[in-house]
């Protein structure tokens, strides 16, 4: 148990430095000057379809296209919110519960600018 | 063999503790798998760490609803190992979850902005997780005993911060729910904590005096302890956690450690045997007549309630003669035993206790006694068992010694016949 323990443990840091490495190393989809481009509500407004779903969270906006089919609720649930400010609802997810940590760190990653 | 039902009561409870928070965080979960997974490795990991800290408490009796105290510390092994893996699958699996989306998506699942503080809470646990269990586990070497009990207290930094990790990023259990189970759990965890760390030594321990300390051998000495007050309950087999106080011992003053009795039950002192393999066992040959000690326990079931319900077999290696010596000291016209010792030692210089043993296989017919030289005769054998012992295969068999006598008797027990539920053995290296 000891060695294999050991072996885990050496496996894990490795992975999570790897993926920490890639993550700086990949910068084609980093949230870059795209993250403070101005965008209206009426080019959000514009975006408000589960085939096209921006939403603005706290100030940023997010394009979660990709992300409609995984979301871990039932689809509606975030394809109601396309197109609109949806800060409050991120943050209580309908039922009063915020989102995790991970959630907020991986919604920046489809971050495409911010609220005017 | 039926397992005791004591045990499994216990045994059921820890399952059901561990599995509660998870079954609760799972009722309407559902999104990908992987995410899925992710965050149930967090609950059942967090889970596991918190009881394997209640039940590390030594609280008097619990460990008798686990099979004695040695089980109960491969228990606690058990779920911290366990703990660990999961803990460290939790942000690999999440961090894979997000991996679908981009490269950097996944990166920042495990870094994300210094804003995230909930997500360096968890870093910082698992590090200090890394860092108490890294000795335990031998990662680098084995560590001096009192080296490994300091940094083991870094377990505390880690189970703080990662309920703090749970209470803040958490997405299974949230809110309410995760305040109440990580609540109460985390609470029970603190109890354990502050018995061991301020009411034990006020309620467990007790006052006795060494009233004599006689030399067994090169290295093995026999202390007889005088208690202040009452003398604890005790039985053959159970082992005390010994806190010597003499001023002038070169090492190990003020430190516990454990120790099985030697004495009869019926005694009015304990008796102790000490081998010097560290340090402090080293300074205790030496020890003062008449300087005061404390005793907590006693711990450990090593021979079941209500005998074995079959004749005995019992393998001794080295100083793990001492429950046996228990056994035969308590031996009497009114205590019979069919038992069969088989006394291990490397050469004759060693066998300490033998004129004691021999004069008690002549009193007593139903103990009889087998001396094993490894120097004359080499490893314990199956072959060697049935010779001396030909009716071996229909006994019940006690294995006391190092680790690796143990496996080497559970081999040649199974070879000679005796089924493994019949094999009880117990070796003092988880304590």
């Amino acid at each position: 148990m000891k060695r294999f323990l050991f072996a885990a443990f050496i496996s894990f840091l490795a992975s999570a430095a790897t993926i920490g490495l890639l993550g700086r190393l990949a910068p084609e989809d980093r949230p870059g000057a795209a993250a403070a481009r101005p965008v209206s509500a009426e080019e959000l407004a514009r975006h408000g379809s589960s085939g096209d779903c921006w939403l603005a969270v706290e100030g940023g906006v997010y394009d979660v296209t990709s992300y409609v089919s995984s979301h871990p609720a039932p689809e509606r649930v975030l394809t109601d919110w396309c197109g609109k400010e949806a800060t409050e609802a991120f943050r209580t997810k309908g039922a009063g519960r915020p989102h995790g940590e991970e959630a907020r760190a991986l919604l920046e990653t489809f971050r495409v600018g911010a609220l005017r | 063999m039926s397992l005791p039902p004591r045990r499994l009561i216990g045994d059921a409870a820890l399952a059901l503790l561990a599995a509660a928070p998870l079954a609760w965080a799972c009722l309407g979960a559902g999104g990908p798998a992987l995410l899925f997974l992710g965050r149930a490795a967090a609950v059942l990991g967090l889970a596991l760490l918190l009881l394997a800290a209640m039940i590390s408490a030594r609280i008097p009796g619990l460990d008798l609803w686990f099979g004695g105290l040695t089980r109960l510390w491969r228990l606690h092994h058990l779920l911290g190992a366990a703990s660990f893996l999961l803990l460290m699958a939790h942000p690999l699996l999440l961090s894979f979850a997000a991996a679908r989306f981009s490269v950097s998506a996944a990166s920042a699942v495990l870094f994300p902005g210094p804003s995230a503080w909930g997500v360096w809470a968890g870093w910082a646990a698992l590090a200090a997780m890394a860092g108490f269990l890294a000795p335990t586990f031998s990662f680098f070497g084995a560590p001096e005993y009192q080296r490994w009990k300091s940094l083991h207290a870094l377990s505390g930094a880690a189970i703080a911060l990662g309920l703090a990790h749970a209470l803040a990023s958490g997405a299974l259990l949230t809110g309410a729910a995760a305040r109440a189970w990580w609540g109460s759990y985390g609470a029970l965890a603190l109890l354990a904590f502050a018995w061991r760390a301020f009411a034990a030594r006020r309620f467990a321990r007790k006052g006795y005096t060494v009233a004599a300390a006689n030399a067994a051998g090169r290295g093995v000495v026999e202390l007889t302890l005088r208690p202040d007050g009452r003398l604890l309950e005790r039985r053959p087999g159970q082992f005390v956690y010994l806190t010597p106080l003499d001023t002038s011992l070169a090492a190990g003053r003020g430190e516990e450690h454990p120790y099985t009795l030697s004495s009869a039950p019926d005694e009015p002192v304990l008796r102790v045997v000490v081998k010097d393999l560290g340090d402090a066992s080293r300074a205790l040959q030496s020890v003062a007549v008449g300087s005061r000690a404390l005793v907590e326990g006693p711990f450990g079931e090593f021979f079941p309630r209500g005998g074995a319900g079959a004749p005995e077999l019992w393998i001794a290696g080295g100083v793990g003669l001492t429950p046996f010596l228990s056994r035969v000291r308590e031996l009497g016209p009114s205590r019979p035993v069919d038992a069969h010792l088989v006394y291990c030692v490397q050469d004759e210089t060693r066998a300490h206790f033998r004129a004691e043993l021999e004069a008690a296989a002549a009193r007593f017919p139903g103990f009889r006694l087998s001396m094993h030289y490894f120097a004359q005769e080499g490893p314990l054998t199956a072959a060697f068992l049935r010779t001396r012992c030909p009716d071996a295969a229909r006994r019940a068999a006690f294995v006391c010694g190092p680790p690796a006598l143990i496996a080497a008797a559970r081999t040649e027990l199974r070879r000679a016949g005796v089924p493994a539920s019949r094999v009880h053995a117990e070796d003092f290296n988880w304590l």
